[in-house]
């Protein structure tokens, strides 16, 4: 896991208030119920800070954003360089 | 500006609009905006009437246009409605709605509209392409600024008479139940014409800014049609770039000195503790004569936080107002006082008398045991509430109780769907189902739509959650209750759940239960479950028909989880 992915990682366990909580890089957090939409803006904000692109909302789906993983790898999709 | 009462159809006053002024931008970041004048907009909407013409789509139809926010999408709207055509727009998918629940919303409403054409932009996904219900001799249509069409230029042929259908608005509602209120010019340009007053709308001099979704009538109707038919430029940005970074939207209102906004009541929190503080004083919102607070009910709360953090850019604190809207009613029912104002009125009412026997009882501000509610203002002309008891007697003033309206501007019913058409009107009243009270002149709504949650703007129905709660096998079907209980520190109202199970044995594995429940709701709902309860079983209060009792199971589960206590607002009242 890349430090980024770690720190993700660490977000989302405080994000869900399970600090035990144990995740890695393909666990599921939408389709599992652990998150929600709204838990997704605050992940998209984060993905944003860590890889430092901006990410347009509009083109990414929920799936996209199902595991650390596939975060990363939409960031990289459709993530545009910040100024 | 021309006077409204001269316009047959709404675009009429388009077509009145002056040619060189700016009506929309679209704006994604500080490198990447679009603007088109009136003039500009004219055309591209003739292109797009042209367009659909060509695909068969005539006067009458139904046209279902879903696309992300966009000009575009502005423009076909415009563009179905030169053609006497009746559009309804529907949610775009997104990140933040569930692929789930988007295709099961979207293959009713489709379904229930019979539309003649589906529109979509180039970028829709083609997985969902498969749950527009395409009705027999309806087309799915892809647009985009590529189209090659003969633009309507005989408009006038086209022009429908003042009482045929304009477009339908779906109200908010879980998705498959969505309800398409059918709307006429006549309704449309009334209610424009109420609220332009009310708000001394002036065409040369206001700007709009919108983050709000154009499905929802706060966006269509305030944000769209409004401008469109005052002549008032609006600079729009996409609710989701905005719910990414609020932060955009005081400066956006800077950038372009913007006088006029609507927003949830979310959002007077959810913009300044999304903004970093050292920034509050850097923007200059001096321009703005009215923010607008849409919801129901307007809490003081949030109204506050803003203008605390948004004093030190210029905001006038009477700039903060409030309205009672909603579809049914093309849009606002109420509006407060923008030009006379002080700012909003809050009173103070005993909170005993208000839960025991649903009257307001005016106490001082800072009184042990005092409740605060926000007007939401006065009713715009023509227009007239009553509130009711259960048993749909007329209350007095300071009584709590239904909200019921009429106006010149009602729908006239849900499309297609007269079965629920009847059921929300009587005698020529819509029932709101909210509730609220009358005093001195204003309105007061005291809680949402019954029994309903709103979560992060959204409505849910409670039995929607508990229908799939119930279907767990170690719950009791029929014995689960969900409520929204308010989170203050989200503004919004959290999903608790409480059921019983089957067998007293199986609490052992409760925390398994609860998490395969919650994976189950967030996978049909998209929405996350707070805290599930799971009790041993005839823990839940009954009615004397056997079901469920909503409020005093919400009562026997605040008393014994007192932590829940804090956050909750009495609003089964």
């Amino acid at each position: 896991m890349t430090p980024e992915a770690q720190q993700m990682r660490e977000h989302i366990a405080q994000l869900v208030r399970k600090p035990s909580l144990s995740i890695d890089e393909n666990t599921p957090l939408v389709s599992s119920g652990l998150i929600d939409s709204m838990a997704l803006v605050d992940l998209l904000l984060k993905l944003e800070d860590l890889t430092r692109m901006r990410i347009p909302p509009g083109k990414v789906q929920p799936k996209d954003m199902d595991t650390i993983a596939l975060m990363f790898a939409t960031a990289q999709r459709v993530g545009k360089p910040r100024k | 500006m021309a006077d409204i009462n001269t316009f047959q159809t709404i675009t009429q006053a388009l077509e009145a609009a002056p040619g060189d002024r700016s009506f929309v931008t679209m704006w994604v970041d500080e490198d990447e905006h679009e603007e088109l004048t009136f003039g500009e907009f004219r055309g591209r909407a003739r292109a797009q009437a042209g367009f659909l013409r060509e695909h068969g789509v005539s006067s009458g139809d139904r046209v279902v246009i879903i696309m992300p926010q966009s000009i575009g999408i502005m423009e076909t709207f415009a563009g179905a409605m030169l053609l006497g055509a009746v559009p309804a727009i529907l949610a775009y998918p997104n990140f933040k709605i569930e692929p789930a629940k988007y295709r099961s919303g979207l293959a009713g409403v489709t379904a229930n509209l019979k539309a003649k054409a589906v529109v979509v932009d180039d970028e829709f996904p083609e997985e969902l392409l498969g749950h527009v219900a395409l009705s027999d001799g309806s087309k799915l249509l892809r647009t985009g600024a590529h189209i090659v069409a003969e633009p309507l230029d005989d408009i006038a042929e086209f022009s429908p008479a003042r009482e045929s259908l304009a477009f339908i608005q779906h109200s908010a509602g879980t998705t498959g139940l969505q309800k398409g209120v059918a709307l006429t010019h006549a309704a449309v340009l009334t209610q424009i014409q109420h609220l332009a007053t009310a708000l001394q709308i002036d065409g040369a001099s206001d700007r709009i800014y919108s983050w709000l979704p154009l499905y929802h009538d706060m966006g269509l109707i305030a944000c769209f049609m409004l401008p469109m038919v005052c002549h008032v430029p609006v600079v729009m940005q996409s609710p989701l770039d905005w719910v990414v970074h609020p932060e955009t939207m005081p400066q956006v209102i800077t950038d372009y000195r913007c006088t006029l906004a609507w927003l949830p009541n979310f959002a007077f929190q959810f913009v300044p503790r999304h903004t970093p503080r050292s920034q509050w004083s850097r923007y200059d919102l001096s321009s703005v004569r009215a923010l607008i607070n849409c919801s129901e009910p307007v809490r003081a709360s949030s109204m506050h936080e803003f203008q605390q953090a948004f004093g030190s850019a210029g905001l006038k604190r009477c700039a903060l107002q409030s309205s009672y809207a909603m579809a049914e009613n093309v849009f606002a029912v109420t509006q407060s006082g923008v030009v006379d104002s002080a700012g909003l009125r809050q009173i103070w009412a005993d909170a005993a008398p208000f839960r025991s026997e649903h009257v307001i009882s005016r106490i001082r501000e800072g009184t042990p045991g005092a409740l605060s509610f926000m007007s939401s203002g006065r009713l715009l002309p023509n227009h007239e509430i009553r509130i009711v008891s259960d048993c749909g007697s007329v209350l007095d003033d300071g009584s709590v109780g239904e909200i019921l309206i009429k106006s010149d501007c009602l729908f006239q019913g849900y499309y297609n769907r007269p079965d629920l058409t009847a059921e929300a009107t009587v005698d020529g009243w819509y029932r709101t189902g909210d509730l609220g009270f009358l005093f001195e002149g204003e309105l007061f709504v005291v809680g949402r739509k019954k029994d309903l949650l709103i979560v992060g703007g959204e409505n849910l129905y409670p039995q929607d959650v508990e229908e799939i709660v119930a279907a767990h096998p170690d719950i009791h079907d029929g014995r689960v209750v969900a409520m929204g209980i308010y989170n203050p520190e989200l503004g919004t109202e959290d999903v608790v759940v409480v059921a019983e199970v089957e067998r007293k044995e199986v609490l052992a594995c409760a925390e398994e239960i609860a998490a395969q429940i919650r994976s189950q709701v967030v996978a049909a709902l998209g929405v996350a479950v707070r805290t599930i309860f799971l009790k041993p079983p005839r823990w839940i209060v009954k009615s004397t028909a056997g079901k469920p009792a909503r409020s005093a199971t919400c009562e026997k589960l605040l008393l014994e989880h007192a932590e829940l206590n804090c956050h909750y607002r009495e609003t089964n009242a």
